[in-house]
């Protein structure tokens, strides 16, 4: 019982990771229809921004969440304004696009930063274990699990119960029309993109004391994200959490029964049959056309 | 009968062909020549990737995966032909003796003879990916889910290969290998032979390429390509013709992941690796998707102009922004790569062709956006 429990956590842990690397690639590819493959770049760079403002400036990690989540919202904004709007016709292209995108942010995290790796400290305060039923977990791992949940929580509010939610699926639905009745698109994607690179950079800067941070970390990352959304289906943000779960979970049971490399060989076969068969996601009941 | 277009197409390919023959009489310097031949077997990829992504509108994330598959079925077959230094009885490959395999495994014994290694690395990357196809467009997966699958796949195939150590070598790949010889020649992969055989095997992948283009198939994979409901209504097998021309550009990708092994004298994982894989989708966007020599081109280009700054550490980094930076706006303004450069230049002296793409290009344009609007 007490082991059944533990690889629960350890799979919840996983999939909350999970959740948060993916909840901004869902709400832009959901909604804009691009693929950013330059996601992993600005979670890698949220991850980096948590380190330069602790070595830096001296500002923990908490604080930092905020000026870490407004700059990449920022960058965001820039690369969509500058590339993105003009391939929305092209999606194939977005994926062309964002990974050269990416590319660059790589290599110039690399010239700025250096190769090496670079650790950044968890808070003090979360620093101990916790006791859940008689099993021992990282108070930092339960506080990534709670704010994976909260991040949803925001980000479901925001996109049904806002104005701007509410503008936002007027464009997915039907861009012409939604401008017909005075919604400036072009303004909502810019901020769609951005808040998504936002939550890409605040993903970065909360898994980052549990890994090590270094200028490649994000390839990875985009993947596990990607898989994510498509198992979830895309226009479904429920669907990204039990996705990140289920895939959290599997990874864990997987890990433990096989290795680790044959565990995500195993993941990738079964995300590969799923979208063959069933390419609007798993947790998608109604798709609109 | 041969349209002006054709003739002028065959034209520039025959020209380049022969320009790449003909190099070896410039250059003496044999590591030189080793380098070129690098860039022929990667220009080599990047037209086979053309093929299926710029005419059948297939993005093959995964084009390494055949390459790959190829470039290890040469190094089996070298392998045991090793002279037995550091090898176990009976010639076992060293990192076999290392990993305590006291056998050798049932599916390296065939590659005892050339023949069958030669044809494995072809046919056997046309197997895989027939599997993949017709798995694929069977179900009629489209778009992005190809570039998906087709990626997936290639990162579980890597896995597995460096999971395997027993069997493949793991990360470190399958080195120290003998050199190729067949009918009497030897190929050392630092000689004009080797750069000749390569030069060779590219010259007839292209016209080999051309001609599938250029036949009633290839017109359908370009109509599927464009509008792939109107072509399955017309009552064709839409998942037949995606699957050939899959097949053929694997078939080529493994061909020249064989002669890579002969070039680069080892096999190892980073052959299949997601870097070098979309590496390949770059050097033919670069080049031109949609023109077999542009991607060809673009490959060369590309991979010449790293391989030529890589000797100063501080300008390969600088360098890798730059390539970041050209990618982009190749994808933004020149959609169709360097080659719809030259075109564009040969349609000012060519006749009224421009007004007959002209609609083709808006129909393609509304078909994109209906798509958009069905929210696919």
């Amino acid at each position: 019982m007490e082991f059944l429990f533990e690889q629960f956590i350890t799979g919840l842990s996983i999939g909350s990771i999970l959740l948060i690397v993916a909840l901004g690639l869902s709400i832009i590819y959901g909604s804009m229809g691009v693929i950013n493959m330059a996601h992993g770049e600005f979670i890698m760079l949220g991850a980096y921004g948590a380190w330069a403002l602790k070595a830096y400036a001296g500002i923990s990690l908490f604080p930092s969440l905020i000026i870490i989540f407004i700059a990449t919202a920022l960058l965001g904004a820039l690369i969509e304004r500058g590339v993105i709007r003009y391939l929305y016709r092209r999606p194939i292209d977005t994926i062309l696009a964002t990974w050269g995108i990416g590319v660059m942010l790589q290599q110039l995290v690399r010239l700025t930063a250096g190769g090496e790796l670079r650790y950044v400290e968890m808070p003090p305060s979360l620093a101990a274990t916790v006791d859940i039923f008689g099993v021992d977990v990282s108070a930092y791992r339960v506080f990534i699990i709670i704010a994976g949940a909260a991040l949803f929580a925001a980000t479901w509010m925001l996109v049904n119960k806002t104005t701007i939610g509410m503008q936002l699926r007027a464009v997915v639905q039907d861009r012409s029309i939604a401008t017909a009745f005075g919604i400036n698109a072009s303004t909502i994607y810019t901020g769609t993109f951005a808040y998504g690179a936002g939550l890409a950079g605040l993903a970065g800067a909360l898994v980052a004391p549990l890994k090590s941070v270094s200028p490649e970390m994000g390839t990875g990352y985009v993947v596990d994200a990607f898989f994510v959304v498509v198992l979830g289906g895309v226009q479904s943000l429920f669907g990204t959490v039990a996705s990140s779960v289920l895939l959290g979970q599997l990874s864990g049971v997987l890990a433990y029964w096989q290795n680790d490399t044959v565990a995500k060989a195993l993941v990738l076969v079964g995300i590969v049959i799923l979208i063959r068969f069933r390419p609007q996601g798993l947790f998608v009941t109604r798709v609109r056309t | 009968m041969m349209s002006k277009r054709t003739m002028r197409q065959v034209f520039v390919y025959g020209a380049v062909c022969l320009a790449i023959l003909l190099l070896p009489m410039l250059i003496n310097d044999d590591f030189l020549l080793n380098r070129f031949a690098r860039y022929l077997v990667l220009a080599m990829v990047s037209m086979a990737l053309a093929l299926s992504w710029g005419y059948a509108g297939i993005l093959n994330l995964g084009q390494a995966m055949s390459f790959g598959l190829g470039s290890y079925c040469m190094a089996m077959a070298l392998k045991l032909r090793t002279i037995p230094v550091h090898t176990g009885s009976e010639g076992l490959p060293d990192f076999m003796v290392w990993n305590n395999v006291e056998a050798l495994p049932w599916f390296w014994k065939p590659f005892y003879s050339m023949p069958f290694a030669i044809a494995a690395g072809i046919i056997g990357p046309m197997i895989v990916s027939a599997i993949l196809a017709w798995f694929m467009f069977r179900g009629r997966v489209t778009g992005v889910y190809v570039a998906i699958i087709t990626l997936a796949t290639l990162v579980v195939v890597n896995l597995v290969i460096i999971d395997q150590q027993w069997a493949t070598g793991g990360f470190n790949g399958i080195t120290d290998l003998a050199q190729l010889e067949l009918f009497g020649i030897t190929f050392d992969a630092y000689s004009a032979t080797t750069y000749y055989l390569i030069a060779i095997c590219l010259t007839v992948c292209l016209f080999l390429a051309l001609a599938v283009t250029k036949s009633k198939a290839g017109l359908i994979l370009q109509a599927i390509r464009d509008q792939e409901d109107r072509v399955r209504f017309f009552g064709y097998d839409v998942a037949l013709f995606k699957t050939m021309v899959f097949c053929v550009s694997a078939g080529i990708a493994g061909l020249a992941g064989m002669l890579y092994t002969i070039v680069m004298e080892f096999a190892s994982p980073t052959f299949l690796g997601v870097q070098l894989s979309l590496s390949i989708v770059i050097w033919c966007a670069v080049g031109g998707r949609q023109s077999l020599v542009g991607a060809l081109l673009g490959a060369i280009l590309v991979a010449g102009m790293q391989g030529a700054l890589s000797e100063s550490e501080v300008f390969l980094d600088t360098w890798t922004l730059v390539m970041g930076a050209l990618f982009v706006l190749v994808v933004l303004f020149l959609p169709n790569g360097i080659a719809s450069l030259g075109e564009k230049l040969a349609e000012k002296f060519g006749s009224r062709r421009r007004a007959a793409a002209e609609p083709a290009k808006r129909g393609n344009a509304i078909s994109r956006s209906t798509k958009l609007a069905e929210g696919k």
